[in-house]
């Protein structure tokens, strides 16, 4: 009872954050939504039995992606939303919103027919107890070594690519000054 | 109907779907470059979600198969809000604002 109330309460926050974070006018409201809507996922990433996910939610999405987005609506001049679309692109946008939202649905409606596995069937089955990782006998940390070593690997680069190249489109490069006044 | 609860794979279907949606109305609905940015947010949350549950359900515990697709897409996510921030400071610095509809060009 009190585990499937804790499980309304987080969906419920992902979902009405995600919500707002997306048709709330003030943008600084919406950041703040957004980060309602994460650590929403991350009670939903506890309840599957995912604490690992859970922190990396928190740290990585709450505590970084989050933190950028608060400082990036410092460079909007228009931060309350005075100025949104005009009303004919919003119908079109409420239009196909619904329409993507029906065939979700749908798909949603067959999966969860064919696949309604019980949960509480496959904990009480003996051996797989997970530990606080999240595996019973292989964690992520050996899968990432193991298996998933080339995208691990892919990662890294993607990630050191992204923060250098972030730099160089910040930085202002001198030689594009001197090519300019020449 | 599916029998939604958290003993179901169809809720976290429900909820990965809603953020789904969520997020591709914020990048059509939004005008601001940051709106449009949360919106992309909001999609990769809901793949993650979906990479993790699918990962609980099909697989087993012990196979954490799916809660490392989830950390490659946290992953994703991190390095795209970087690089957004930072195109969007160049925006920023030739147009002085990051409205979608004004901006043309990246260099003044």
């Amino acid at each position: 009872m009190i585990e499937s109330g804790l499980f309304l309460g987080c969906a419920l926050l992902a979902v009405v954050g995600a919500l707002g974070a997306a048709v709330v006018r003030n943008l600084f409201h919406a950041a703040l939504l957004l980060g309602m809507c994460l650590l929403g996922t991350a009670g939903l990433y506890l309840f599957l039995e995912t604490p690992y996910l859970a922190c990396v939610q928190v740290i990585v999405y709450v505590g970084g992606i989050l933190v950028l987005i608060l400082f990036a609506t410092l460079f909007s001049a228009d931060v309350l939303g005075a100025s949104q679309r005009p009303r004919r692109a919003l119908w079109i946008a409420a239009v196909s919103a619904t329409l993507l939202a029906a065939v979700v649905a749908w798909r949603l409606a067959a999966v969860g027919v064919q696949q309604g596995v019980d949960l509480a069937a496959q904990r009480s089955a003996p051996g797989t107890a997970p530990d606080a990782i999240g595996g019973a006998d292989g964690t992520v940390g050996d899968l990432l070594l193991g298996a998933w070593l080339v995208p691990f690997l892919v990662a890294g680069l993607l990630l050191t690519v992204a923060l250098v190249g972030a730099v160089a489109t910040v930085r202002r490069f001198r030689y594009t000054a001197e090519v300019s006044r020449a | 109907v599916p029998e939604l609860g958290p003993d179901r794979l169809a809720a976290y279907l429900a909820i990965a779907g809603a953020l789904f949606v969520c997020g591709v109305l914020a990048v059509v609905v939004r005008r601001n470059a940051i709106g449009v940015l949360i919106g992309i947010e909001l999609i990769l949350n809901a793949a993650a979600l979906q990479f993790a549950a699918y990962g609980r359900f099909r697989a087993s515990a012990a196979d954490p198969q799916g809660q490392t697709a989830a950390v490659f897409v946290i992953v994703t996510a991190a390095a795209e809000a970087a690089v957004a921030l930072a195109l969007l400071f160049a925006v920023y610095r030739t147009a002085k604002d990051v409205d979608l509809e004004q901006t043309r060009e990246l260099r003044s």
